[in-house]
């Protein structure tokens, strides 16, 4: 009885989950300026040392084990707030990438696809690392997964203003990818 | 003859009707070459109706007879169902590189993982035993629908997590088949927890969404969108931003980037 009771359940609510998601669709209308808002400002530089295994090596040898542990444990829940930071970002550059797809110009609609492609797999390394920082944080054991996660980040941003100035040429710039 | 007798005939035969007329919209659209599959099955479902429907209006059909057809029948359209959601995970992956090669990972995996869940929970529900073909072939029914209605939320849940916009025809192909799923399961986990005793309700109830699951997928399909050329993107940015949003959105990316 509890078993049929749990799949009408479910059933339930993936009905009004469906529900939602229709009525989502066809209210959002979303301008580029919503999008905008949902950039969440993240410093590059802090995210680079917190992830650097030199500095945990640093950390490991200047520290008695019981401190090493409960500073490497802080660190990893900063990790993960940055993590989650970057994770957001790419879904809002996913969703511009997406668009400018729409370009009539090829070397648009390349750039955008180049750009949908890296922000996807960064998502996708995003959600893999942070299932890995929950783990570390309890189980010391674990190595810190988010090592290359802001480079990836900073490339998929350079590629997101790469693509604005191909989209918006008259103001230059020196941006590579 | 009564009003519920009118309404059940309406509920049985309109949604087939609707789905002749789905056929022919997609064959003057020429949406057979976009979802072979879904053709198919569009194609497939009014003429099991019209067989099925046949041997129900004739005296000399026995119940063992119907009851096998309509297995034949239902192993028919489970199967095209299956092939719907492999064409609903090809089209919306295709155009993306990175995940194209995650597509029969996933799909596999998916697949054996749900199946097994399904088969667990199957085998833990003892169900009415007053019919023993009744309660196997909803029993096999459920696992069915457990895989299909798992294999389509976790699309629904993996597109959305990513960010990812649908397109309208496509939607309109998987929120008909996940609203079917749905309601189709908890019927079959009812019926196969109580026998007959529900069915003539639970009739009405799949026979409706039946119908309504149609409706979707006309709507979807033949109902062209505004402003994007007909077919066009779902939800989100519609439209290429202007050159003063991509210049604010390129100060915005810059910030990010500035030490």
């Amino acid at each position: 009885m509890i078993i049929t009771f749990i799949i009408v359940l479910l059933a339930v609510f993936g009905l009004i989950y469906l529900a939602r998601l229709t009525r989502g669709r066809t209210t959002a209308n979303h301008s580029s300026a919503d999008l905008r808002a949902g950039l969440r400002p993240l410093d590059l530089q802090a995210f680079r040392n917190l992830t650097d295994p030199a500095e945990d090596e640093y950390l490991r040898s200047a520290l008695s084990r019981a401190n090493y542990r409960r500073a490497r444990r802080d660190r990893l829940r900063a990790t993960l707030a940055y993590v989650s930071c970057a994770a957001d970002n790419a879904a809002v550059l996913i969703r511009l990438g997406d668009a400018a797809r729409l370009s009539p110009d090829p070397a648009v609609t390349e750039a955008a696809e180049k750009l949908v492609n890296s922000a996807i797999r960064l998502r996708l390394f995003a959600f893999q690392a942070a299932f890995r920082l929950h783990l570390g944080i309890v189980l010391p054991v674990v190595p810190n997964p988010a090592n290359h996660l802001a480079e990836r980040y900073e490339l998929v941003t350079r590629q997101g203003l790469l693509l604005g100035r191909m989209q918006y040429p008259g103001r230059g710039g020196s941006v590579t990818v | 003859m009564g009003l519920l007798a009118w309404l059940w005939y309406y509920l049985w035969i309109a949604p087939y009707v609707l789905q002749v007329v789905l056929f022919g919209g997609m064959v003057r659209r020429r949406l057979y070459r976009d979802f072979p599959v879904f053709f198919a099955y569009t194609g497939w479902e009014p003429l099991a109706f019209v067989v099925l429907f046949s041997l129900a209006r004739r005296p000399a059909t026995t119940p063992t007879l119907y009851f096998t057809v309509y297995c034949v029948f239902l192993a028919v359209s489970t199967t095209l169902r299956f092939g719907i959601l492999h064409e609903i995970f090809a089209s919306v992956l295709k155009d993306y590189a990175t995940l194209r090669r995650l597509k029969s990972p996933v799909f596999r995996w998916g697949t054996m993982v749900l199946l097994l869940v399904g088969l667990g929970l199957v085998a833990y529900a003892r169900g009415n035993n007053a019919d023993q073909n009744w309660f196997l072939l909803h029993a096999v029914k459920q696992v069915a629908l457990i895989l299909q209605s798992g294999l389509l939320f976790g699309l629904f849940l993996f597109l959305r997590y990513l960010n990812l916009s649908w397109r309208n025809p496509l939607f309109g192909i998987a929120l008909g088949m996940g609203t079917f799923a749905s309601v189709e399961l908890a019927a079959a986990a009812i019926r196969a927890r109580t026998g007959y005793v529900y069915t003539g309700y639970l009739d009405y109830v799949t026979m409706g969404t039946y119908h309504l699951c149609v409706v979707i997928w006309l709507y979807y399909l033949l109902v062209p969108r505004r402003g994007t050329g007909g077919f066009g993107q779902g939800s989100g940015l519609q439209s290429l931003p202007d050159a003063a949003d991509v210049e604010s959105w390129n100060q915005e990316l810059e910030r990010l980037l500035r030490p």
